[in-house]
C-alpha cells in the first residue's frame, strides 16, 4: 500500500485529478479578483468577482459551431496536458517534464489555430509561437537554476532547503517575473491574444474559437495562471509546508505586480519582445548560473 | 555478423548489375527484408551485451582494405581531374600518399589487431538502425526513383548504380560499427563518403556536381585526419585495436590528445559541423532516399558513432573535449537558428540534422555516462523520425510538385495520411512526450550534473531550443491547416513508399512508447559495459509517464482527428464579405476579389544564413585550430599554463 | 439557468451611419461608463458576441458584411438597431443607393430610435436584448436537450 501512494506515477494522477478540479476554481476567483483591480486601477467599479465563471457558463451554452471541426480536439488536448503539468507540479514531481508538458499544451492551442487557416488566427499563431521562442530559454535556465539551488528537479526537493531558492537565484526569479509577463498574456507582451480588446486584431489567436471551445481556453488560461504563480510561489518556500504560506503570499506579490505592469503599458512590437526577453534571459538568468556553478 | 557485412554487398554487385526494373524490384524487396530480419535477429540474440570481442584476424580482409582505400582515392582523382576539380585531386593525391606513407610503414602487419570485430549495445543499436532503417529506405526508394525518373526526365536513369551504391553503404556502415580493428573502419569510412559522394552527383547537372565536389573535399580533410590518427597509432601507440586506443586513452590521455583530436576531426567532419556543415545543405540536392539513409539516419551519425565511442577520453582529456563541446553546442545553437530562415523543407531538415548532431557531439564531448545515455537516445530517435521526415518531404514533393514548406499548406487534406505521418515525426524531433525531446532532457541533466557544469552548453541549449520550437512549430501548423473539401491527391502515391514510411511511422512509435525498456535493455548495458555501473538519468517514472503521454498523442493525431464532426460548419472570419471562404477569398473595396494569404516568420534580417553563417564557420574554425595547436604542443612536451591537461 | 444575460458581449458594426450614433454607442460602452460592471464586453469578434449593435441604414455596398457577421456570430444571439437609420432608413431612406433599416438584411430584435440615439435609449434596448438574449437561451437549451 505504502509503495503505491509513493509511486511518483500515483502521486501525478491524484496531482492531476486534484489540479483539474482546483485549479479552475482557484484560476477563475484570480481572473475575477484580476478584473475587479484592474478596473479599479482605472477608477472603476468592475465586474463581479464571478465574472469569469459567469462567461464561461455563457459560453459553454452557446451553440456548437466550428470552422473545421478538428479545432475542438487540439484545445481539449492542450486542456488536458495543462492539467497534466499542473498535476506534475503540485504533486511535488519533476519540474522540467512539467515544463515540456506545458510546453506541448501551448503547443496544442498553437495547432488549433493554424488548423482553422484563418487570415487573424494565424496571425495570432504566428505570434504565440513567437512568444514560445522568446520565453523558452528563460524556462529552461529555471529549471537549471532550481537543480542548482537544490540538486534535484523535484519540486518537493524545496522542503529541505534551509533558505528561500530566492536569495541564490535572484537573477532568475527576476527573469522568470519578466517572461511571466509573456506566460501571462499581460501588456506589453500579449502579442498573440490579449485581454484589451482596443490593441488587439480581431481576437488574436483565438478567433475562429467559439463557444465550448472558447470555454476551454478560458479554463487552461485560469489554470495556467495557477501553475506559473505555483512557479513563482516555489521561490519562497523553504524548511517545510509550514512555508507553503510565505510562497503563496509572495505569488500574490508578483501577480499584482504583473497586474500592475499590465495596466501600465501599451504592446510593443514583436522583436522588442524577443530582444528584451533574450536578453534578460542572457543576463539574469545567465549570469546567475555562472554565478552559482563557479561559486 | 559475417552475413550483415557481406549480404548487402553481394545484393550490391547484383543490382549493380541488373538492368530490368521488375527484377531489381524483387532483389530490393528480398534483399531488404532479409536484411532487416538478420539485424533484428542478430540484434535479439545479443541484446543486453556488454561488450563482446571476437578473434578475427584476416590477412586477406587487410589486404581487400588497403586496396579499398586506394580505389577509392583514385575514383576521386580520377572524378576530379574530369570535372576539373583541382582541390579534390590535390586531397585524393594527399590522401593516397598518405596510405602509401602507411603501407610503406608496415605497421600493419608489425601490430595485427588480434580482435577485429566486436559488437557492444551501441553498437546493436547502430546496427538495427541501419537494417531496419536503411532497409525501409531502400524499399521506398524504388516508389521514389520511379517518380524522380517520370519527373525529371532529362536526368540519364542510372538506377542499377543507385542501388548498387545504396547497398555498399549498408555493408560498409556495417563494417564501421562493427570493425575493432581502425584500419578496416577506416575503409568503411571511406566508402560511405565515396558513395555519398557519388550519390550526391547521382543527376550529373552542374549544381549537383558541385555539392558532391564540396561533400568530398571536406569529408577528404576529415579521411586525411584519420589517416593522420592511424599513422600516429602505428608510431606511438602501437595497436590499431580501437578499444586498446580507449583504453590507453583513459590512462593516459596525454599520449593521445593528437589522435583524438585528429579522430575528432573527422567525426566532426564526417557529421557535418561547423564549419563543415555547407557539405550536408549541399547535399540535399541528392535524391530523398539518400538523404534519408546518408545524411540524416547513419553515414552523418557514423561520425558521432565513433566519438561517443571515444566518450570516455574526452572525460579526461581537457583539449579535444573542450573542442568537441564547443563546437556541438555552437553548431547545434546556430543551426537551429538559421534553420528558422528557411522555408525549403529539406534545408530545413538539414539544418535540425546538423543542429542535432551537434548536441550528439556535445554530449560525446561532455564524456560522462548520462551524457552518453543522452546521446544514444538522440542517436536513435533522431535516426527513424529524420528519415521518415525525409521520406515524406519526398513524397509530397512529388506530388503537390514543391518541398517548400509555404506550399504544404492545408496538407492534412490533400494528403491526410501524409500529413500525419509529417506531423508525427515533427512532433517526434521537438516536443514531449516525444523522443527527441526526452533525450534533449536527459542531455541538459547530463550537462548540469557534469563534474562541472557547462555552463555555455546549457545556455546554448537553452537558447537553441527556443528557435527549435519556432522553426518546428510554424511548419507543423502550416500541414495542419484544413479548408474546404480538396481532392486527396495521396491515391497515386507508389505501395513502396507506402511501406517505407509506415515502417519507419511504426518504428518511431514504438521506439517513443517503448522508451523506458529501450534504456534498461540497450542503453543500460552499454554504460555498465564501458563504465561498469549505471547511473539512471531521468527515472524511469517520468520515461512512463512520456510513454503514456505518447500514446494518447498518437491516438488523437491518427483516431480523433479523422472523424468528421457533427458540429455546425462556419466559414472563417474575413473582416468583410466572403467570396470563397474555404480559399480564403474575400470581396475588397472595389467590388473585385482579393485572396488572404499568409506566410510563415523566416526572420531573414535575424536569422539569415548571410547574418549567422560566416561568424559560426570563423568561430568553429578558430576552435579546432587552437585545439590542434595545443594538442600538437601538449604532444611535444610543452607546458601551457592554466589548461588543466597541460600542467 | 441561462448565463446569457450576465455575460453579453457586444459587437458594433457600423453600416452607413454619420458617425453620431457611433459615438454614443462607444461612449456607452467604454470604461467611462463602466457597463463591464454587467459584463458587457465590447468585442471585435462576431464569434465572441452576443448582441450585434448596427448603426445606420443598410444600403447596397454594406447589406452582405451585414449579413455575413450576423451569420457568423453563434446563437442565440441579438440584433439591436441603434438610430433611426438603423431602424428604418431615417433621413437617408431616399437615398439612390439605401436599402432601407437594418431589417431589410437580418432580423431585428430590438428598435433603439434617435438621432442620434441616446445613452439612455441605448441601455434601455441592451436591457430589453438581454431579455431576449434569455429567452433564446432556454429555447436553445430545451433544443439541445430534445435532439
Amino acid at each position: 500500500m505504502n509503495a503505491i501512494i509513493t509511486n511518483p506515477i500515483f502521486l501525478v494522477v491524484v496531482g492531476t485529478i486534484g489540479f483539474a478540479i482546483c485549479a479552475p476554481i482557484v484560476g477563475c476567483l484570480l481572473a475575477g479578483l484580476e478584473r475587479k483591480i484592474s478596473a479599479r486601477m482605472q477608477g472603476r467599479v468592475g465586474p463581479s468577482i464571478l465574472q469569469p465563471y459567469y462567461d464561461v457558463r455563457k459560453l459553454i451554452e452557446k451553440d456548437d459551431v466550428s470552422v473545421n471541426g478538428a479545432d475542438g480536439i487540439y484545445v481539449s488536448c492542450a486542456l488536458i496536458f495543462t492539467f497534466l503539468a499542473g498535476g506534475i507540479f503540485y504533486s511535488g514531481q519533476n519540474l522540467l517534464l512539467c515544463i515540456f508538458i506545458i510546453t506541448l499544451a501551448v503547443l496544442f492551442f498553437i495547432i488549433a489555430a493554424y488548423s482553422t487557416r484563418s487570415p487573424y488566427a494565424e496571425i495570432g499563431a504566428h505570434r504565440e509561437t513567437m512568444q514560445v521562442m522568446a520565453y523558452e530559454p528563460m524556462v529552461l535556465l529555471m529549471a537549471v537554476g532550481f537543480y542548482m539551488a537544490t540538486g534535484t528537479f523535484n519540486v518537493g526537493g524545496v522542503f529541505f532547503l534551509n533558505t528561500p531558492m530566492a536569495l541564490p537565484l535572484i537573477g532568475i526569479l527576476i527573469g522568470l517575473v519578466f517572461i511571466l509577463t509573456i506566460k501571462l498574456r499581460k501588456s506589453p507582451f500579449d502579442l498573440s491574444y490579449s485581454h484589451h480588446a482596443h490593441q488587439e486584431i480581431v481576437k488574436g489567436i483565438t478567433t475562429e474559437m467559439s463557444g465550448k471551445t472558447l470555454a476551454q481556453v478560458e479554463i487552461m488560461h485560469w489554470c495556467e495562471t495557477v501553475l506559473f504563480l505555483g512557479w513563482t510561489g516555489m521561490f519562497f518556500v523553504w524548511g517545510g509546508p509550514a512555508f507553503l504560506l510565505v510562497g503563496i503570499v509572495a505569488a500574490l506579490v508578483i501577480w499584482f505586480f504583473e497586474i500592475w505592469i499590465d495596466n501600465n503599458f501599451a504592446r510593443v512590437k514583436w522583436k522588442s519582445m524577443l530582444k528584451w526577453a533574450w536578453l534578460v534571459a542572457l543576463i539574469a538568468g545567465g549570469l546567475n548560473i555562472v554565478v552559482l556553478a563557479f561559486i | 555478423m559475417g552475413f550483415l557485412l557481406l549480404f548487402p554487398l553481394a545484393v550490391a554487385v547484383i543490382l549493380a548489375i541488373v538492368r530490368n526494373g521488375a527484377a531489381r524490384r524483387v532483389i530490393v524487396y528480398a534483399g531488404a527484408a532479409v536484411i532487416a530480419v538478420a539485424s533484428i535477429v542478430f540484434v535479439g540474440m545479443h541484446i543486453g551485451s556488454t561488450g563482446e570481442y571476437y578473434e578475427f584476424e584476416s590477412e586477406i580482409v587487410n589486404i581487400v582494405c588497403t586496396v579499398a582505400d586506394f580505389v577509392i582515392a583514385f575514383i576521386v582523382a580520377f572524378l576530379a581531374w574530369r570535372y576539373k576539380k583541382w582541390m579534390a585531386l590535390t586531397l585524393a593525391i594527399v590522401q593516397a600518399a598518405l596510405a602509401a606513407v602507411f603501407v610503406a610503414g608496415g605497421w600493419e602487419a608489425m601490430y595485427p589487431v588480434a580482435e577485429g570485430l566486436y559488437i557492444d549495445s551501441l553498437t546493436l543499436m547502430m546496427a538495427a538502425i541501419i537494417g531496419v532503417v536503411g532497409s525501409g529506405i531502400g524499399v521506398y526508394a524504388l516508389g521514389y526513383m520511379d517518380d524522380h525518373h517520370d519527373a525529371h526526365p532529362a536526368i540519364k536513369d542510372r538506377r542499377p548504380r543507385f542501388f548498387g551504391l545504396f547497398f555498399l553503404f549498408l555493408s560498409a556502415m556495417f563494417l564501421i560499427v562493427f570493425s575493432n580493428n581502425m584500419i578496416w573502419m577506416f575503409t568503411g569510412w571511406e566508402i560511405t563518403t565515396v558513395c555519398s559522394f557519388l550519390l550526391i552527383g547521382y543527376d550529373q547537372n552542374q549544381i549537383s556536381v558541385t555539392n558532391a565536389f564540396r561533400q568530398i573535399v571536406m569529408n577528404m580533410l576529415g579521411g586525411i585526419s584519420f589517416c593522420c590518427a592511424l599513422i600516429y597509432c602505428g608510431v606511438e601507440l602501437q595497436t590499431f585495436s580501437f578499444i586498446e586506443f580507449i583504453n590507453i586513452g583513459v590512462a593516459a590521455p596525454l599520449m593521445v590528445t593528437v589522435p583524438l583530436v585528429c579522430l575528432s576531426l573527422s567525426g566532426i567532419t564526417k557529421a557535418a559541423q561547423m564549419p563543415f556543415h555547407t557539405w550536408l545543405l549541399g547535399a540535399m540536392v541528392a535524391p530523398t532516399p539518400t538523404s534519408a539513409l546518408l545524411h540524416s539516419s547513419t553515414m552523418v551519425k557514423a561520425g558521432v558513432f565513433v566519438l561517443l565511442k571515444m566518450a570516455p577520453i574526452y572525460a579526461v582529456s581537457f583539449i579535444p573535449s573542450l573542442m568537441v563541446v564547443l563546437i556541438g553546442g555552437i553548431t547545434f545553437c546556430l543551426c537551429s537558428f538559421l534553420a528558422i530562415s528557411q522555408s525549403n523543407a529539406k534545408r530545413v531538415l538539414a539544418y535540425s540534422t546538423i543542429a542535432n548532431l551537434g548536441l550528439i557531439v556535445a554530449c560525446a564531448g561532455v564524456g560522462t555516462p548520462e551524457a552518453v545515455w543522452a546521446g544514444m537516445f538522440l542517436i536513435l530517435f533522431h535516426a527513424v523520425a529524420k528519415s521518415l521526415l525525409f521520406m515524406c518531404v519526398g513524397t509530397a514533393e512529388h506530388h503537390i510538385g514543391s518541398r517548400d514548406i509555404e506550399s504544404m499548406d492545408g496538407l492534412f487534406q490533400t494528403m491526410p495520411r501524409l500529413a500525419r505521418y509529417m506531423m508525427l515525426g515533427i512532433m517526434i524531433m521537438f516536443i514531449a512526450p516525444f523522443g527527441m525531446l526526452i533525450a534533449k532532457w536527459g542531455t541538459l541533466v547530463s550537462f548540469l550534473e557534469a563534474p562541472t557544469p557547462h555552463v555555455v552548453l546549457i545556455l546554448l541549449l537553452a537558447f537553441g531550443s527556443g528557435a527549435t520550437f519556432l522553426f518546428w512549430a510554424k511548419w507543423l501548423g502550416k500541414l495542419s491547416g484544413i479548408a474546404g473539401n480538396p481532392d486527396d491527391v495521396e491515391t497515386t502515391v507508389h505501395s513502396s513508399e507506402w511501406i517505407g514510411t509506415s515502417l519507419m511511422v511504426v518504428l518511431c512509435v514504438i521506439c517513443c512508447v517503448a522508451m523506458p525498456f529501450i534504456s534498461d535493455i540497450i542503453v543500460r548495458p552499454y554504460i555498465e559495459g564501458v563504465w561498469g555501473q549505471y547511473f539512471t538519468v531521468l527515472g524511469s517514472d517520468n520515461l512512463w509517464i512520456a510513454s503514456i503521454c505518447t500514446i494518447f498523442v498518437v491516438a488523437v493525431l491518427f483516431g480523433a482527428l479523422g472523424r468528421t464532426s457533427n458540429k455546425k460548419h462556419v466559414g472563417v472570419y474575413m473582416a468583410g464579405i466572403s467570396y470563397d471562404n474555404d480559399q480564403r477569398k474575400f470581396r475588397n473595396s472595389m467590388s473585385g476579389v482579393t485572396t488572404a494569404s499568409s506566410r510563415n516568420w523566416y526572420m531573414e534580417t535575424l536569422f539569415g544564413e548571410q547574418a549567422i553563417d560566416p561568424m559560426g564557420t570563423v568561430i568553429c574554425i578558430g576552435i579546432i585550430v587552437a585545439a590542434f595547436i595545443i594538442g600538437i604542443l601538449s604532444w611535444q612536451g610543452v607546458m601551457i599554463p592554466g589548461i588543466p591537461g597541460l600542467m | 439557468m441561462p448565463f446569457a444575460s450576465k455575460s453579453p458581449w457586444v459587437i458594433h458594426y457600423d453600416a452607413s451611419s454619420c458617425n453620431g450614433c457611433d459615438i454614443e454607442v462607444l461612449a456607452a460602452l467604454c470604461p467611462g461608463y463602466d457597463v463591464e460592471r454587467f459584463g458587457i464586453i465590447n468585442t471585435g469578434n462576431p464569434k465572441h458576441a452576443d448582441i450585434f449593435l448596427v448603426t445606420g441604414s443598410v444600403n447596397e455596398r454594406n447589406i452582405k458584411v451585414v449579413q455575413e457577421i450576423y451569420n457568423q456570430m453563434l446563437e442565440p444571439k441579438v440584433v439591436i438597431a441603434c438610430g433611426v437609420c438603423a431602424c428604418t432608413g431615417g433621413i437617408f431612406h431616399d437615398c439612390y443607393n439605401v436599402i432601407g433599416g437594418v431589417d431589410k438584411a437580418i432580423p431585428v430584435d430590438v428598435y433603439a430610435p434617435g438621432c442620434a440615439v441616446r445613452p439612455e435609449a441605448i441601455i434601455d434596448a441592451v436591457v430589453q436584448g438581454i431579455g431576449i438574449l434569455d429567452e433564446k437561451s432556454k429555447a436553445l437549451n430545451a433544443k439541445k436537450k430534445g435532439a
